[in-house]
This record gives structure tokens, sequence and C-alpha cells, in this order.
């Protein structure tokens, strides 16, 4: 018999989880959707806003600082990453850019071992107040990163829906050569959705950061994970993300209170199931070609 | 006789190199160069011929060397019997996961193999571990019994059997890319559509296609059991998931000297540089990154052109 | 603006007046070579027609046109200016538009969403040419695309193509698999659109194509096997077949 107070942190570590999960599959899942592109150097984006985190809050003593600074500093790399590499190859394969991201993604935890060593660093977390939820101590830090990523929701759905950057987008995910013949310069749309998902996935990294160690390894340890949101979702799918990603975060933490081997590997068999089941993952469409 | 010759030429001279390298280069490196270079044949014909990228082939290296290493530990102690057994293990598994993967797209594929990767290991890890012995993993070198002949526990006369066993394997994968089936392979990963039209069936050759790919690896992964003596999880951990598909990268998707081209600068650059610099992710990434916006033709397709340029031009000297 | 004056200033354009050009052109799909030194001229509000078998390359030539496929050799010119080597998206943004035979809308987005892709394209606001054309659109503004019929998807396509008055209308099968209501009221529309665009249809029906057209192309494996013009198209094609 479980008790409630495990229970309820269980799920407030589960969503918390998801949260992380679903900041840095919601970048992946757009770049897939529109440049079909698998793009691993999210990961990498991840690691570098944790460790700007990281320097920064070592330098300033604010952790929301680093986390900041994290994001612009992975989204203005990621930039620099699709001009010199993506731009080029866009046209090719879906396993060449798969390789070619890979590519970025280790050469990048080699310039992360040079410039910040191979230890695994702490990062403060920087609001140690618990509330009380039907009689759970919940730390409030977990909640604030649960927040952000309902707000990161919202914002992306807003941008998608309401903007016409964003609906050219959307049209783009199920075509972009018609989008390319309504004369819509779709590079610059590649361009917008590399750096907001580059951005998001540094933000994913400073939030994560005061969680767990920061070691250069971090974004090769969470790609399972992610990839497993995203393709649990669908790939190409906001929506999806969002639920797969609380799902994973929920198996993952209610998992581990049952039986801790179970935490790790029922996430995979879900996925194995799901897409046996439904080859496009959840919310996955139909439409996409290739 | 020419015919045969030509058909021949590039494998003495590779596995030539091979046993130069042999001679120069210590033992335990000339020994994962063959293993590792079995490994990736595998994944580069499921990348170069059937279209599909795994980054999940440590699963089935892990069957491979898993079932040799259960053997070993708890029954027998014949390695050649282990190594069958490793073989058999890895047509059992690819038979098993082949036809529901198989359907899958591209994409998909690519990462639903990890996610068997990541199962994998967690239930070599935590779940089996009254079996596997979990972290701790499984040491059997000194159940190994000699073997008359090719005595398998001895690592000089381990390197000559799988310096024969990557020949055999790489002449099957030759005499497979000049079969019509090595053509319906091509042809289903350009256009599937017409495959269909022409009366065969995609899955069919897909699934051959993993199975025998998933096959040779596993005979890699039970190379490296008989070899190292001791197998445990970390051979399937996420981090190594990409390790043969950048191999075949650095070799050259598709091209047949590729994984022995290919894992000879990996293993080689892995151990240089880890020992200069201690940081060889850096140099692989920014090569692999070189590479592909190079033209991905990886280095033995660069170097082909020019080998054959002087070989030929060699012959027409001798002709003269 | 006088049909034929040259915007851009090119030699070309003066001399022949053409507004689309296309010499010499070769192109292939790797290996295989689907088209062979084709010739074609479309002049301001001329509708051209390419007619020929499935597979005798007229698609290829309307996406090589329209920037999608990249020519072996060859030139395209649009009142003097080289279109070869341009990307897809700024030869649409040139005002030579390219409407699919896929009758592919966004159909995720609604109607209205579609219309408005067109617009941030062209920044021509002006809705009314297009209802003015499809009146029936004015209704399914708020509706999803992908919940519209196949005539309806068409509109929507040239609908949006239209937007910013384009000088060439490339259009591909625009007829294929519609109602005959509907294609006799894209008939009127075309007769309309010529007064402001150049259009270029591959079409299989041949009632519509000598309504409407000034010029035939005759595609066979490749090579224009024959190019009639005026009057020529109603006693070559229209009389013997109709």
């Amino acid at each position: 018999m479980m008790d409630t107070q495990l229970l309820i942190s269980g799920v407030i570590f589960g969503l918390s989880i998801g949260s992380i999960f679903f900041l840095m599959a919601i970048g992946l899942s757009l770049c897939f959707g529109l440049m079909r592109i698998i793009s691993l150097d999210q990961l990498l984006y991840y690691s570098i806003g944790a460790y700007v985190t990281y320097s920064i809050s070592l330098l300033t003593g604010s952790m929301w600082l680093g986390a900041l600074a994290g994001m612009v500093v992975a989204g203005i790399i990621s930039f620099g990453v699709e001009r010199f590499i993506f731009l080029r190859i866009y046209e090719r394969d879906i396993a060449f850019t798969m390789i070619a991201s890979f590519g970025v993604l280790i050469g990048g935890v080699g310039v992360i071992k040079s410039i910040w060593g191979v230890i695994p660093r702490p990062v403060p977390i920087p609001t140690l107040t618990q509330i009380s939820i039907l009689g759970t101590e919940i730390p409030v830090y977990r909640l604030i990163v649960i927040a952000i990523s309902l707000l990161v929701y919202l914002g992306i759905w807003l941008f998608l829906n309401r903007t016409i950057i964003g609906k050219a987008i959307r049209a783009g995910i199920e075509d972009v050569e018609h989008v390319e013949g309504l004369g819509i310069n779709i590079y610059r749309l590649f361009t917008t959705t590399f750096i907001i998902a580059g951005t998001l996935s540094g933000l994913a990294g400073g939030l994560h950061a005061p969680l767990i160690m920061v070691d250069p390894q971090m974004g090769l340890e969470v790609m399972p994970f992610v990839f497993m949101v995203v393709i649990i979702g669908g790939l190409g799918s906001i929506k999806g993300t969002l639920i797969s990603a609380f799902l994973v975060g929920q198996v993952v933490s209610i998992g581990s209170l049952i039986y801790a081997p179970l935490a790790q590997m029922a996430p995979f068999a879900i996925m194995l199931l799901i897409l046996l089941v439904k080859p496009t993952g959840l919310y996955g469409s139909k439409l996409l070609k290739r | 006789m020419m015919n045969m010759f030509r058909w021949w030429w590039g494998i003495l001279l590779a596995f030539l190199l091979l046993a130069v390298l042999r001679v120069f280069l210590p033992l335990p490196f000339s020994n994962e160069v063959i293993i590792f270079s079995i490994y990736t044949m595998g994944c580069s014909f499921l990348l170069g011929r059937a279209g599909f990228i795994s980054f999940g082939q440590p699963a089935y290296l892990a069957t491979g060397a898993y079932a040799t290493a259960f053997y070993l530990f708890y029954f027998g102690t014949n390695p050649y019997i282990g190594i069958l057994i490793g073989i058999l293990a890895g047509i059992v598994m690819s038979l098993i996961v082949g036809p529901l993967f198989v359907r899958l797209r591209s994409d998909y594929f690519a990462l639903v193999n990890l996610a068997l990767a990541v199962i994998m290991f967690y239930m070599l890890q935590k779940v089996l571990v009254g079996i596997t012995k979990g972290d701790n993993g499984l040491w059997f070198l000194t159940n190994i019994a000699s073997t008359p002949v090719l005595d398998l526990s001895r690592p000089n006369h381990f390197y000559i059997f799988a310096f024969l066993v990557a020949i055999a394997v790489w002449a099957f994968y030759k005499y497979l890319n000049d079969t019509l089936y090595g053509a319906c392979c091509l042809a289903s990963k350009i256009n599937e559509d017409k495959v269909k039209f022409l009366g065969y069936s995609n899955f069919k050759i897909r699934l051959t296609a993993f199975v025998i790919a998933n096959t040779t690896t596993a005979l890699a992964g039970s190379l490296y059991a008989v070899y190292l003596g001791f197998v445990s999880p970390e051979m399937t951990s996420s981090h190594r998931a990409a390790d043969p598909v950048v191999v075949t990268i650095l070799g050259g998707v598709g091209t047949l000297y590729g994984p022995i081209a290919g894992a000879i600068a990996y293993t080689g650059m892995k151990d240089l540089i880890s020992g200069l610099i201690g940081n060889w992710e850096l140099v692989i990434g920014f090569l692999l990154v070189f590479i592909m916006l190079a033209g991905e033709k990886g280095i033995w397709g660069t170097l082909e052109p020019l080998l054959k340029k002087l070989l030929f031009r060699k012959n027409a000297l001798k002709s003269e | 603006m006088e049909p034929g004056m040259p915007v851009y200033g090119g030699l070309m354009a003066m001399n022949n007046e053409e507004i689309l050009t296309v010499r010499n052109l070769n192109v292939s799909y790797g290996e295989a070579k689907v088209l062979f030194d084709i010739d074609l001229g479309v002049k301001p509000g001329q509708v051209v027609a390419c007619v020929g078998r499935n597979g005798a390359g007229k698609s290829t030539l309307l996406k090589s046109i329209a920037g999608f496929l990249k020519p072996l050799s060859g030139s395209i010119t649009c009142d003097g200016v080289d279109l070869i080597g341009r990307m897809s998206y700024d030869i649409a943004k040139m005002g030579i538009k390219y409407i699919p035979q896929d009758k592919k809308v966004f159909s995720d987005l609604t109607v209205r969403e579609n219309l408005e892709l067109g617009s941030y394209a062209t920044k021509d606001y002006n809705w009314d040419q297009v209802t003015d054309y499809f009146p029936k659109l004015k209704e399914l503004m708020d509706r999803k695309a992908g919940h519209l019929s196949g005539g309806e998807r068409q509109m929507l396509m040239i609908g949006r193509a239209i937007l910013g008055s384009p000088k060439v209308l490339l259009i591909d099968e625009p007829t294929e698999g519609l109602a005959p209501s509907i294609v006799s009221h894209l008939k009127t529309v075309f007769g309309e659109l010529k007064k402001k665009s150049s259009l270029v249809i591959v079409e299989q029906n041949l009632p519509l194509i000598c309504a409407i057209s000034d010029k035939v192309y005759a595609i066979k494996e490749g090579r224009i096997i024959k190019e009639l013009a005026g009057e020529s198209v109603k006693a070559n094609i229209c009389e013997p077949y109709l």
C-alpha cells in the first residue's frame, strides 16, 4: 500500500521531469515536423544551457540569471550551427542529417569537456521553500518548473496559431514545397524554428541543472527519454509532445516508487507497444510525407 | 581467373593491411579493430543497402555477447560452441523483433532500435540481475577451454580466428551485393513502390536484410565475449549506441572496405587521441561533421579512387 | 502596364515581347533524362496549354520553371531575368506561381489562414479578387481546409496563388477529377484570369483547351513534337476531335 504523501510527491516529481522532457522534445518535434531532420544536437544545447547556468550562478549567485543566460547562449549557438551546417544539408536524407547532428553533439560534448572539465558540477537550487499540498511538503522549485513549461506550451501554441510565421510553420509541417510555392522563404522559417528549438533546449538544461549534477554526458543520458517522448507523442505534434512528456514523467516517477528498475525501462516498453499499435505515435499525422 | 582476382583484389589489399597492422601494432588494438569491423559490417549493410539507420546496434551486440557468455559461464567450456550459440541467439532475436521493426519508417526505426538498446541495458543491469550479475558482469576467462588447432583462449590465435571470420563475413557481403537479392535491397531503399510493382515483397527483403545484418552484429558480440572473457551491461549503454553508425560513416556508407577503414580510424583515433589530449569526442565529432559536409564519402570513399588510380596505373605499366 | 514593357530592362523582353521564355531546356531525374531541348514562349495575356500522355514530362516542365527542379542546361527567363539557379520561393515572389496537381491545401489550417499565407508572401491583402472569382470561398472561410471537397480545394489553391497578381500562373492538371460544373466554372475563371496574367496549363481536357488556349504544345517523351498557335489550334485539334 502506497501512502498518499509519497504518491503526491511522486506525481509532482513526475510532472517536473516531464516538463524538462517537454521543453526539449518540443524543439525536436518541430524540427522534425518542418525540416525533416532528427536534430540530436538539441541535447548539446541542453548541456550548454546547464553549464552556462552553472557558471553564471557561480558568478552572480542567481540561478535565474544563469538560466536566462543559458537560454540565450544556447539560442545563439544553435543559430550558428544551423547557419554553418544544417543550411547546407537540409535537402539530404534524414539519416544523413541525423549523423551530422550526432557529430555536432559529440563534438560539442568534447568542447564542454575542454572548457568545464569532466567532473560533475552542482548548481544551487534557487529556492528551498516548500509548500504543503494535502499535507505533503512540495519543493516550490519543482512547481515553478512545471509552471514555466506550461507557459512555454501556451506561448508556442499562441505563436503557431496566432502569428503568420507560426501559421507558415504549421503549413510547412504539412507540405514545405507548397509553402515555398507561395513565395515564402522557407529557409528563414527553418532558421526561426531551429533557434526556438535550441533556446528551449537551453532553457530545459538551465532548469534541470539544480535538480541534477551538471556533467558533460548529461545530454546523452536524457537522450533516450527525450526521443521516447517525441515518438510517443508523434513526430511533429505539439499537443502529443506535451501529453507524452507528462506521461513519461509519471511513468518514470511513479514506476520508481513501485519497483526501481522498472522506472527506467517501463517507458521504453510503453513506447514499443504504442508504436506497434500506432506506428506514427499518439498524435503523429499520417499526412507527413517520407 | 582474372575476374576472380579482380573480385578478390580489394579484400586481399584490405586484409594485407590488417596483417601488417598485426606486425606493427599491439595485439589488443588489432583484435579490437577486427571485431569492430565485423560489428560495423552489419550496420553498414543496413544503412548502405537497406537504407535503415539503426541507433540500437548495441542491443544485438549484447544479444550475441550474452548468449555466448551464458553458455561459457554456466554450461560449457568450448568457445566455438559459444560463438555458434551467439550467432543463433542473434538470428532468433532479429526474427522476433524484425517483423515488428521493419514495418516502421526509417526515422522511427532508428529510434525504436535505440529504445531496444535501452531496454536491453536495464534488463541486463537490473531486471535479470540474478543471472547477469548486473554491473559486475560475467567473468569467464578461465572457463574457456583450450581448443586444438586454433586455441581461442590465446590472444594471438584468437586474432587469426577473428581474421578468418572477418574475411568470411566480408566475402559473404561482397557475394550478397552481387546477387539479385542485393539489387533488390538497394531498389527497395530507393523506391519501395516500384519494387512492389515488380512483384517483390519489401517486407521480406527488409526482414532478410535486418536478420543478416543483426546476426553479423551478434557474431561480433560473441567474438567480443570470447576475446575479453567477460561481458557487462556497459556495452549496451546509450553512450555507445552510435558507435557503429559513426564508424560506418567514417569509413563510407555502403562501401565494403568502409567498415575496415572506419574501424581502424575510429579505434586508432580513440586510442591515440584519448592518449594525447583525452578528448577524442571533440575530434571525432568535428571529423564527422566535416565528412558529412564534404559529401559523405567517408575515408574509404575518398581513398578508393586514389588507390584505384594508383593500382591501375601499375597494371597498365605491367601490360606494356 | 503595357504588355511586354520590360520591367527589369532586359533586351530579350524587348525583342520578342515574351514574358516567359524557355530555351533548350534539358532536365533529368538523377540518371534518367526527362526533358530534351524544350523551347517554349509565353506572351502576356496568353493561355498556353501543354498536352501529352502521362509521363511525357509536362509536369516536369512546370516544376523546372517554378524552380523545384534544377535543369541540366538551357535557359528560363521571365521579363529578361534569368530564373535558373534561383530558389523557388524567389521565383514565386517574382510572380511565377506554380499550382501543383496534388490539390493539397494546408489541411490543418482554415481557408482564411491558407489565404493569409498567400498574402504574407506577396503583401497583397486584397481578397476581393479571390472571392470575386470564387464566391463560395467566402462562406468557407473558417472551415479547416482539410474538410473541403476536391473542387473547393482547387479553388483555394488557385485563389491563394493569384494574390499578388502573378505574371505567369503554371497550373498542373487543374480539372483532373473534378465535377463538370466546377470544370466549367474554372473555364470562366481562366478566361478572366488571362486578362491579368499569362497561364501555362497542363491539361488533358480537350474541350477546355480548345475553349481557352491561344497556343498548344504537344509533348511526347520529353520533346516538343508540335506547336500550334492561334487559328491552327482550332483547325488541328478542336475541329478534328470535337
